[in-house]
């Protein structure tokens, strides 16, 4: 359905709750309806039109309304439209009717919402605190316009409690959030009764850094070097995505070499993030060889970046209308060899470890996810397309270079560890081989429109699809080409959830394995 | 099998010798100088630097480059009108003072260029490990609130291309087998306590090594209600290692230093 179709549907259906439609343009539809109508407005759109919930946030407009907002982010996938819903929340009044229970993926959000601006959902399951932990007073929030960024309150100390699971032998592990590997921090709540893992909570936040509250006020050249700091191993797509959200607002079509050049570097990290995995997922089962020779692969990856762009982590790529630099102008036919010798050496390192029995019997039935779980909780990414549900930002909102580019979306079902490393898998080779298509194809000409102003107080959202699944970032802008308010939601925050259905049932050794096939960023949960 | 060996004789070696060979010529995205002679004094990089590492001397009206919280991000070589500034490709900038890697008038000092060959540095090490820690070195990572780029750096010193196990150097799974804890990320609010907990509970002697401008300074994290501007002021730290992220070499640099000090 288009934009207006959708927006004429809706009129039909509630034509009292709709106070107005304030924005439709490409593929963006923004509907403000009364906020005591929530529920059934939002129960419409994810059950009867299927559309899934991927993104809410609240915005403090009382400097510019004297309101709260919220907005819920639906996504129709098939037509690749974005509807937003605005409801606004009148400051005495600070509370919202919580939708979880009608659409489960919301739970999260509104946690995080009553943690960062003070508004309640009235009628949540389970409205425990999630950003702050047990040393953040319970009346302040960073997020509200009133809040000063440099502010640090003192210490509380309070108890945080856990899900418990009591029964006759069942008992706790707490891990982390140092954990034993180079890994970010996290603690890890398991319930175990023998083995088998029955209940897992997972407490993040850990490096909560207030990347959000940080780029308010900021000019939007700053909130480019931000983005690109929320997640190092996702530091192009993040970028990517805000670019994009800037260059709608600013109105600016980028030229399609750049456009190119942006496939081929987000295509590289996509195959550094998945091969790092792959390595991981061998290391984890004690597979020493195959690991390494991820790593190795992973190293080479590493060298096509560095010739490139100079960074290893594809840093300093992007630029607002943009790339910095032709960077591939030159150095096609080097490029061009090393992908072939990756893919050689991925198709024989393949070979090898999916015919060593040993392996394929510890990530075969292992931390499997159920297809409903995952729809339910709006599980993006891999670990979504290893249970059938099939969505790639790079099909559903393509930008012009991936319209030109032929690629298809792996399928698996079983949402196993072995049907995410088989995704992943598909995707290194997809990804080398859309790396070469853009080489092929690429058009000559400008690489940058810059951008030197934009209007204030517009809105718009870029989403891409990053190594670990779908990416949107909302930017509204304010005064003097700053930013008003930056919500960043990467996909690790829609799966993090997901990951803990996933292990229930297994056993603690397995968890690790279970884990690194998800391979969620902390840093882009937690921002 | 057959396949395994096969690969395994394939590619029988691919560690980089670092540091007793150095380095090939690496991009030019490392430590950015300001050409005084060129430089106008505009301030463009000073107002648009996005960490605000760039710094106006008050008394000689001279811009400097605060390398602990640069984050190496290119963009002040490109707005330069003057072009005055420009990206070395230089890497090994850990030193044992933060000061060391603050400017107040000029960004480079003379006496901060690495004396020695790298030959005689890889033989010093090894004895200093020999003599510090008895022969091995005992790493702990904690981070403390990285956006996780450092981590992955840190972790490619264990990658087939830089092995840090031929060093003598390992990570180890808890800070009570530790000797050395490799800090990353912020100190964010939510972390403070478990770093805390961490430094206590290695034995000592100890060392700290801040890995990443945000462990050295906040970086461009610095200044928000949930950050700390760098670990040292919640630990004690021996040898600051800029970058953003530095480079695996560039990390192994600074486990050297801290070694010496130690």
């Amino acid at each position: 359905m288009t934009v207006i179709e959708i927006n004429k549907q809706l009129i039909k259906k509630f034509p009292d709750e709709m106070i107005k439609t304030i924005k439709d343009d490409g593929n963006e539809l923004y509907v403000e309806i009364n906020s005591d109508k929530i529920r059934e407005f939002s129960g419409y759109i994810n059950q009867e039109m299927g559309y899934s919930l991927i993104a809410m946030f609240a915005n403090d407009e009382t400097p510019l309304i004297g309101k709260y907002a919220i907005y819920y982010v639906f996504a129709d996938r098939v037509s690749g439209v974005l509807l937003t819903v605005k409801t606004a929340i009148e400051p005495q009044q600070m509370t919202f009717k919580s939708i979880a229970r009608k659409v489960h993926a919301a739970a999260r959000y509104e946690r995080e919402i009553k943690d960062l601006f003070g508004l309640n959902p009235v009628g949540h399951p389970n409205p425990k605190r999630l950003v702050f932990h047990s040393n953040w007073p319970r009346d302040t929030f960073p997020l509200r316009k009133a809040y000063d960024l440099k502010q640090q309150p003192e210490f509380a100390n309070e108890k945080i409690n856990f899900t418990k699971v009591i029964s006759e032998g069942v008992y706790e592990i707490p891990v982390g959030p140092v954990h034993a590997g180079i890994i970010e921090p996290g603690h890890f709540r398991f319930s175990v009764a023998g083995e088998p893992i029955i209940n897992l909570e997972a407490q993040l936040y850990f490096v909560h850094k207030g990347i959000e509250k940080m780029c308010e006020g900021e000019s939007i050249e700053k909130g480019l070097f931000v983005a690109e700091r929320i997640s190092g191993d996702e530091s192009f797509t993040n970028s990517y995505s805000y670019c994009q959200a800037i260059e709608k607002i600013a109105g600016v079509k980028i030229p399609e070499r750049a456009e190119y050049i942006r496939v081929i570097f987000a295509e590289l990290e996509r195959l550094t993030s998945h091969l790092g995995d792959l390595g991981g997922i061998c290391l984890d089962v004690a597979y020493g060889f195959a690991a390494y020779q991820f790593r190795m692969m992973r190293g080479w990856v590493y060298a096509i970046a560095d010739e490139l762009c100079g960074m290893r982590f594809l840093r300093g790529v992007n630029r607002l209308g943009g790339v910095r630099k032709d960077f591939v102008a030159g150095k096609e036919a080097s490029l061009i060899g090393q992908l072939k010798k990756i893919r050689s050496e991925l198709e024989e390192t393949e070979t090898i470890i999916k015919s060593n029995s040993l392996f394929i019997d510890r990530v075969e039935n292992t931390g499997i996810l159920s297809a409903r779980i995952a729809a339910d909780l709006n599980a993006v990414g891999p670990p979504a397309r290893a249970v059938g549900i099939g969505w790639d930002v790079r099909k559903s909102f393509p930008n012009s270079a991936y319209n030109q580019l032929i690629f298809a979306i792996p399928e698996h079902y079983n949402g196993d560890v072995n049907c995410r490393m088989n995704v992943k898998i598909e995707e290194c080779y997809q990804a080398i081989d859309l790396m070469l298509a853009a080489i092929d194809s690429m058009p000559g000409g400008s690489i940058r429109e810059a951008i030197i102003t934009v209007k204030p107080y517009q809105f718009a959202f870029g989403i891409t699809e990053a190594p670990r699944g779908e990416n949107i970032h909302w930017v509204m802008t304010g005064e003097n080409n700053t930013i008003y308010r930056y919500k960043i939601r990467t996909p690790s925050f829609c799966n993090w959830p997901v990951l803990c259905h996933a292990v229930k049932g297994n056993l603690v050794p397995d968890f690790p394995l279970i884990n690194k096939s998800f391979n969620l960023s902390y840093a882009g949960n937690d921002l | 099998m057959f396949n395994t060996i096969k690969k395994i004789i394939k590619y029988p070696n691919l560690t980089q010798n670092y540091p007793r060979i150095p380095l090939p010529v690496l991009p030019k995205t490392g430590k950015p100088v300001i050409d005084m002679e060129k430089c106008t004094g505009c301030g463009e990089c000073l107002r648009r630097c996005p960490s605000q590492a760039i710094v106006r001397d008050e008394k000689t009206d001279a811009l400097g480059i605060n390398l602990d919280t640069c984050v190496f991000c290119t963009l002040c070589e490109e707005i330069c009108p003057a072009g005055a500034i420009e990206m070395t490709n230089q890497i090994e900038l850990a030193e044992n003072l933060r000061t060391e890697l603050r400017s107040s008038t000029l960004v480079v000092k003379e006496d901060q260029e690495i004396a020695m060959p790298y030959e005689a540095i890889c033989d010093k090490l090894v004895k200093q490990i020999g003599k510090t820690f008895g022969r091995s070195l005992n790493i702990r990572e904690v981070d403390a609130g990285s956006c996780n780029g450092c981590d992955y750096e840190i972790n490619a010193l264990n990658n087939p291309f830089n092995d840090v196990e031929r060093l003598g150097m390992h990570f180890v799974a808890s800070p009570r087998h530790a000797d050395m804890l490799l800090v990353t990320g912020t100190a964010s609010r939510n972390m403070q306590l478990a770093l805390i907990k961490t430094y206590n509970a290695t034995p000592d002697p100890k060392l700290v090594v801040a890995v990443g401008a945000c462990a050295c300074s906040g970086g461009i994290f610095r200044d928000s209600y949930a950050t700390s501007n760098g670990i040292d002021g919640i630990v004690p730290v021996d040898v600051y290692i800029p970058g953003c992220p530095p480079r695996p070499q560039a990390i192994l640099y600074g486990i050297l230093k801290a070694i010496e000090k130690g």
